[in-house]
């Protein structure tokens, strides 16, 4: 019988040195590159038909460009995750879409104060909202390029708040409470009559906020102090612990980003405060609670103060080790161009950061910004993608009267990032909420948390402030 | 002619050189990033910078002042205890149904293995769904059987939430637990189990004097196995709560991350994840001078 040919062991090392090898050197050949590219990075949009438009525009934007362009997506969540990555790889993509102002990354992105102005000189200016969330005083440098702002009114079901004779919804936050048991009498196998978040996640961060500037308090003042310790803000988080006896439970202190959309679309509460994303999923998958669902603006305080964060703010930074910086400002600027298009995929979830760029056709500069105002007027009007009735989104376009940024009255900030991202205000009315402790306790607390990060970011030279900190 | 002798005949050195592979992952994916992260712990570097600064002691002054950090470190002792006493009177029972002999038993034994193949993050999203505070599968199953009145917001306030916690780390640890101690089952001298029948011992007996003291080496083995994964875990909590609510949830590794990469604060985070090391080196030496002594006193 022959012998079966085995491997013997001077075979075996040859063979897996010589793969050892081809897999250690194989990715440091070179390939020349034949043409440009550009590599993007953004979120897997809330509303999945601005992906397949975006996507489409930026393939035959390189088409006709001669640019490779490859766009990923991934979830919002991911995003400062992938951020870091980039950045301690010192390589990654050459336009990186953020959703909150990135003040941290500042030193490790491009000034786009050049991709500004072209965009202003050929759109009129940008929203102030939009430059005080991409613009830094202090170093005086663009360090994000907004192309869009989400409004943030609130969602509630009309034919709840009929039943309790105020079909209009809710005008001011005291609304909430007074309707919060109402409903709950009417309809209790409702769980949550009013579905604010407290919990570690986006629309949480944004409600606590809307709250606390509502009732007049806010994190920073204008000038970069650090004075959430004040008396409004605490009255803010009294309100707070009232509208969660009156209109909640603790499955709010759990809440991830979808669950408010989730609790509205099964009709388990009556009021949320988010973008239209939740509605205009409720319209795709043909649900009957979308004819029911309608938009307020932001809600009035007690003195009559109304004030709501953008919901996301879209953000693009190109990194300083970014391969085609060029390429990536003027893909920018043409996306800029062709903004009205943006706005109709993503079915009026994107609203312009220049709102001449929605203009008509042909309308000279000067008279854009009018133009584009009116056409969103126009369209949340009469909304083109079935809502009924089809002025129901009317209240989003007065947006511009009651959206502000993170930061409000001040400009975006890394510290303000950081007391955004560690989610230190939706913690702060979750602490009071649930009686863990006093409202005083919990806003001292805060306040000496925020404290520390301003602190550090201003030793860092990018935040000013500090002389006016309250104690 | 005597052929040349090459790499292949020179075994002294060819031990060396197939050994240095798995050296080099070693060092480069585990010993590097744990060297970085002890240096970034005395430094005031911040995720959107390549620059930092020697800070000292500051960071770990801080966290040790921080009544979250203290929270977070008390909960990833609960979660992580809590969950390897679940598993070890699980695998434990697991195990001694594996060894008999029943109709379905391979198929049994698949859907044993099924959480510990499952993808951490996977799994971590389907349970979220089960404890949902709103929406709960558990709740509404109680409710439809009558054994619920009230409700419970699992996720939503935090003994529920830190329990639910225990559970899914239980339920992905204890098949890995289960195949140890199934392994140790057989290795157990069959003549010592026979004594103890004809001693008179019953089931009871048999497992509490006779096979739990012969095991304790093997089930040391999973325990430590099990404590590792619980403890430096970062997705379970990650998905389930993320450290909610208010904080009240967070393990080392969780917090390490929201300070450390969400918010910017990079030596922060590195300071609380290496608090994890004295944590994990004690239980380490104890957990296996357990197993030395009791092997010890087997012979």
């Amino acid at each position: 019988m022959a012998k079966r040919k085995g491997i013997d062991r001077r075979e075996f090392v040859t063979t897996t040195t010589g793969a050892a090898a081809a897999v250690a050197l194989g990715p440091t050949i070179r390939i020349k590159r034949r043409q440009k590219t550009l590599k993007i990075l953004q979120w897997s949009h809330f509303v999945p038909s601005y992906d397949g438009w975006f996507d489409k525009y930026a393939k035959d934007w390189g088409t006709a460009k001669g640019v490779e362009v490859t766009v990923d997506h991934i979830a919002l969540a991911d995003l400062g995750t992938r951020a870091n990555a980039e950045v301690a790889a010192q390589q990654g993509h050459d336009l990186f879409q953020f959703l909150s102002p990135p003040g941290a990354f500042e030193p490790q992105v491009l000034d786009m104060a050049d991709v500004v102005q072209e965009a202003e000189h050929q759109n009129g200016p940008i929203l102030d909202l939009c430059k005080r969330s991409t613009y830094n005083p202090v170093t005086r440098k663009w360090f994000g390029f907004s192309d869009n702002y989400v409004p943030d009114p609130g969602d509630y079901l009309k034919s709840l708040w009929t039943e309790i004779g105020m079909p209009d919804g809710p005008v001011t936050w005291e609304d909430l409470v007074k309707a919060a048991p109402l409903i709950k009498s009417k309809h209790p196998e409702i769980q949550i009559p009013i579905g604010i978040g407290m919990s570690q996640e986006l629309d949480s961060n944004m409600a606590a906020r809307a709250m606390l500037w509502s009732f007049d308090g806010s994190v920073q003042d204008q000038n970069e102090n650090v004075v959430l310790k004040s008396d409004h803000a605490l009255e803010a988080l009294e309100f707070g612990v009232r509208l969660f006896k009156a209109g909640m439970n603790p499955s709010v202190m759990s809440w991830n980003a979808a669950s408010n959309n989730q609790a509205l679309n099964a009709r388990q509460t009556g009021y949320i405060l988010n973008s239209i994303s939740a509605y205009r999923t409720a319209q795709d998958n043909k649900l009957p609670v979308a004819d029911d669902i309608f938009f307020v603006p932001a809600l009035k305080g007690p003195r009559g103060t109304r004030w709501a964060s953008e919901h996301v703010m879209g953000i693009y930074v190109i990194w300083k080790f970014a391969q085609s910086p060029d390429v990536a400002k003027q893909f920018l600027l043409d996306l800029i161009g062709r903004y009205r298009d943006a706005v109709l995929g993503s079915k009026l979830y994107n609203f312009p950061s220049f709102p001449g760029s929605v203009a008509d056709p042909g309308v000279a500069v000067g008279q854009k910004p009018a133009s584009g105002n009116k056409w969103l007027e126009q369209v949340t009007a009469n909304d083109p993608f079935g809502s009924n009735p089809p002025a129901k989104l009317k209240p989003i376009s007065t947006a511009l009267q009651w959206a502000t940024n993170i930061g409000h009255p001040g400009p975006a900030n890394p510290a303000e990032s950081e007391v955004f991202d560690t989610f230190v205000l939706p913690t702060m009315f979750a602490n009071a909420a649930t009686g863990r402790m006093s409202a005083k306790q919990a806003l001292d607390e805060a306040h000496q948390q925020v404290k520390k990060i301003f602190e550090k970011w201003r030793s860092k030279g990018l935040v000013a402030g500090g002389s006016g900190d309250r104690a | 002619m005597t052929p040349r002798r090459t790499l292949a005949d020179r075994e002294e050195v060819l031990g060396g050189v197939m050994l240095a592979p798995a050296l080099a992952y070693v060092i480069l994916l585990v010993g590097v990033p744990f060297v970085l992260a002890i240096v970034l712990s005395f430094s005031d570097a911040t995720a959107g910078s390549l620059r930092f600064g020697w800070a000292g002691l500051r960071n770990y002054a801080a966290i040790l002042a921080d009544p979250i950090f203290l929270r977070a470190l008390r909960n990833t002792a609960v979660v992580t205890i809590g969950s390897q006493v679940l598993v070890v009177v699980l695998a434990t029972a697991a195990a001694q149904v594996f060894r008999t002999t029943f109709r379905g038993k391979r198929f049994a034994r698949f859907v044993l293995l099924l959480p510990w193949a499952v993808p951490v993050s996977l799994a971590a999203i389907a349970w979220t769904w089960i404890f949902d505070s709103t929406f709960s599968v558990i709740n509404w199953t109680l409710k439809a059987a009558g054994l619920l009145h009230g409700w419970l917001y699992w996720l939503g306030e935090p003994g529920l939430a830190l329990l639910a916690i225990i559970i899914v780390q239980a339920w992905r640890i204890f098949p890995f637990a289960t195949v140890i101690v199934l392994a140790g089952l057989s290795s157990i001298p069959q003549e010592i189990v026979e004594a103890a029948i004809v001693d008179g011992a019953g089931f009871w007996r048999r497992l509490f004097q006779v096979e739990l003291p012969l095991l304790l080496p093997v089930v040391t083995v999973a325990v430590l196995f099990g404590v590792v994964y619980t403890a430096t875990d970062l997705g379970v909590v990650y998905i389930l709560t993320g450290g909610g609510p208010a904080n009240t949830t967070h393990v080392l590794p969780t917090l390490a991350f929201q300070r450390g990469i969400l918010g910017a604060d990079l030596g922060q985070g590195a300071a609380i994840a290496v608090f994890l090391l004295p944590f994990l080196i004690v239980v380490a030496i104890a957990m296996l001078r357990l197993a030395r002594r009791a092997e010890v006193g087997a012979r």
